[in-house]
């Protein structure tokens, strides 16, 4: 699963981390879009080599090369049996068309994910006037995901030292095997979410109607650019799309 | 002025069988470095929950008696209210941490309060200094050991700039080291003029630094004086309070009768003592 790192943040100094989660949110629609207007090949290589400078500018590109890499077996997969198995009349060329468009939306997506701190995430969501509740209990989530499956862990040893043995048997008793993880995790959990509401209650959590934030997100020059490029780009393919026959060149297909 | 004053405080958990602390009596001053040790279940956690509120109004169940905090009847007042007067700080340090980074951590108070940004923004940076959390700074609460994780809740519980600092048993899930630098950091914030009660067991840790030592014992509590005076009692091994290695030489020696000038609490106390004793 190590293609799933790039929807991972990174903490960088570059030009697209600095920008507003927001305006990089609507940059990933834009950029997603336009690969899912098109299904020939030459514009969704287009679509996708605009990405690729982004990708760079985010000094991410040996992270981003990496997934590529981890997901290439996923891709060559998808070729296949969409070659064998598609009934269009160019199997191939359309299959080769699909796996760039895979691809065009991972990155699309991946640069917004790869920037953005799930702080700023929250805080995003907040300013746009999400309720302040949903968007704790999101980044809540990410700060006790690691906390949790290390407690998972640490059960599952326990039960294995009594002689619980998981990966033994068919699969309906491997299945029944997970009871006795996941009942006492349930409890812990549970005996947690208390005790972290204890220390929250008593650091005034909701108790304002109105609570301030330290740093709040706003827009700078580069946030109106990309924010303009990215609606400008939105019109075009939408219009493209609808109105325009695509020159000939660009309706070209491998043979296959 | 006293701080905080518990007038026959009693409280018993709604799903409990017995009373969790009974006709407490006691009385906190600005400035005092109160360690409160006992055997578990003896009520020094409920203690503690008394002083914000978080008894009675976070854990339900039946209260007599009152306890004023700066002057408030707790049973009038709210948690948040009650934070920015009684700071608390946990035993589990992992369950403090809410944010996923320091500096949202310590401001998580502040802002739930409604306190202005940029005054959020000072007391951030102030604490980050003082508690020397610079390294830190960004580091999701998950890659920090467990002392780094206390300090960085003291951290967010001194955001709210409470008057007294309670701390229960934060040290008992930490590494001697770790616990060491805990303890200190609480002194020292005790030397700046914070009023401290601490629950902790390790004795031979705090004992020579605490104002005042109160043992208690089955919701009660059974002795209360300078640490020095309380250790001396055999109430202490009664109910199993571990108390520090010098005193227990010291009562060894009497036992053996050899009466030393004082009674130690350190080492050092106690070496200074026996050089005092060999030379008259």
């Amino acid at each position: 699963m190590s293609f799933l790192e790039i929807f991972q943040y990174t903490r960088k100094d570059s030009i697209i981390h600095r920008l507003d989660p927001r305006s990089k949110m609507l940059f990933s629609v834009a950029a997603a879009a336009a690969s899912l207007m098109f299904l020939n090949i030459i514009p969704l290589l287009i679509a996708f080599l605009c990405l690729i400078p982004i990708i760079a500018a985010a000094k991410s590109m040996k992270r981003w090369l990496r997934s590529m890499k981890g997901l290439s077996v996923l891709l060559v997969f998808i070729m296949v049996f969409n070659t064998l198995l598609s009934p269009v009349p160019n199997p191939f060329s359309h299959s080769v068309a699909l796996t760039i468009r895979l691809v065009a939306l991972m990155t699309s997506f991946s640069i917004f994910f790869l920037t953005v701190h799930p702080d700023q995430l929250s805080q995003a969501l907040i300013q746009m006037h999400i309720k302040f509740e949903f968007a704790f209990a999101m980044s809540m989530a990410m700060r006790y995901v690691p906390t949790l499956a290390q407690e998972a862990y640490s059960i599952m040893d326990a039960q294995k030292a009594r002689g619980v043995e998981l990966d033994k048997g068919n699969p309906i008793r491997r299945i029944r095997n997970i009871i006795p993880i996941i009942v006492p995790l349930i409890i812990v959990s549970i005996r947690r979410a208390l005790s972290i509401a204890e220390s929250m209650e008593s650091r005034g959590f909701g108790a304002c109607e109105k609570r301030t934030y330290m740093d709040r997100l706003s827009f700078h020059k580069g946030d109106w650019v990309v924010m303009s490029v990215s609606i400008v780009v939105l019109v075009l393919v939408v219009y493209v799309r609808l109105f325009v026959a695509l020159p000939e060149w660009m309706l070209w297909s491998l043979p296959l | 002025m006293t701080l905080v004053e518990f007038v026959d405080f009693s409280f018993k958990y709604l799903e409990a069988d017995s009373l969790a602390l009974k006709h407490i009596n006691l009385k906190i001053d600005p400035g005092e470095y109160i360690v409160v040790t006992g055997p578990s279940g003896c009520g020094k956690t409920t203690l503690c929950r008394a002083i914000n509120g978080l008894v009675p109004h976070f854990h339900r169940g039946y209260v007599g008696g009152h306890v004023y905090v700066d002057s408030k009847d707790t049973r009038n007042s709210e948690v948040a209210e009650l934070a920015t007067i009684a700071g608390l700080v946990f035993q589990d340090p992992s369950n403090q941490l809410v944010t996923l980074n320091v500096e949202k951590e310590i401001a998580f108070g502040p802002e739930n309060l409604a306190v202005e940004p940029k005054e959020i923004r000072f007391r951030v940076e102030d604490l980050i200094c003082r508690l020397k959390l610079e390294p830190l700074r960004d580091k999701h609460p998950h890659e920090m050991s467990g002392g780094e994780q206390q300090r960085v809740a003291m951290a967010a519980t001194l955001a709210l700039r409470p008057k007294i600092l309670v701390a229960d048993e934060p040290t008992s899930n930490l590494d001697p080291q770790s616990a060491q630098l805990i303890l200190d950091l609480i002194a020292d914030l005790n030397r700046q003029g914070m009023t401290v009660l601490l629950v902790e067991h390790r004795l031979d840790l705090v004992s020579n630094e605490a104002s005042r030592l109160i043992l208690m014992d089955k919701g009660s509590i059974v002795a209360d004086g300078a640490p020095r005076d309380v250790l001396v009692q055999d109430l202490c091994q009664e109910i199993g309070v571990g108390i520090p290695k010098a005193t227990q030489v010291y009562k060894q020696l009497k036992r053996r009768g050899v009466t030393l000038g004082r009674v130690p609490l350190t080492g050092k106390e106690l070496a200074a003592l026996v050089k005092e004793a060999r030379q008259a």
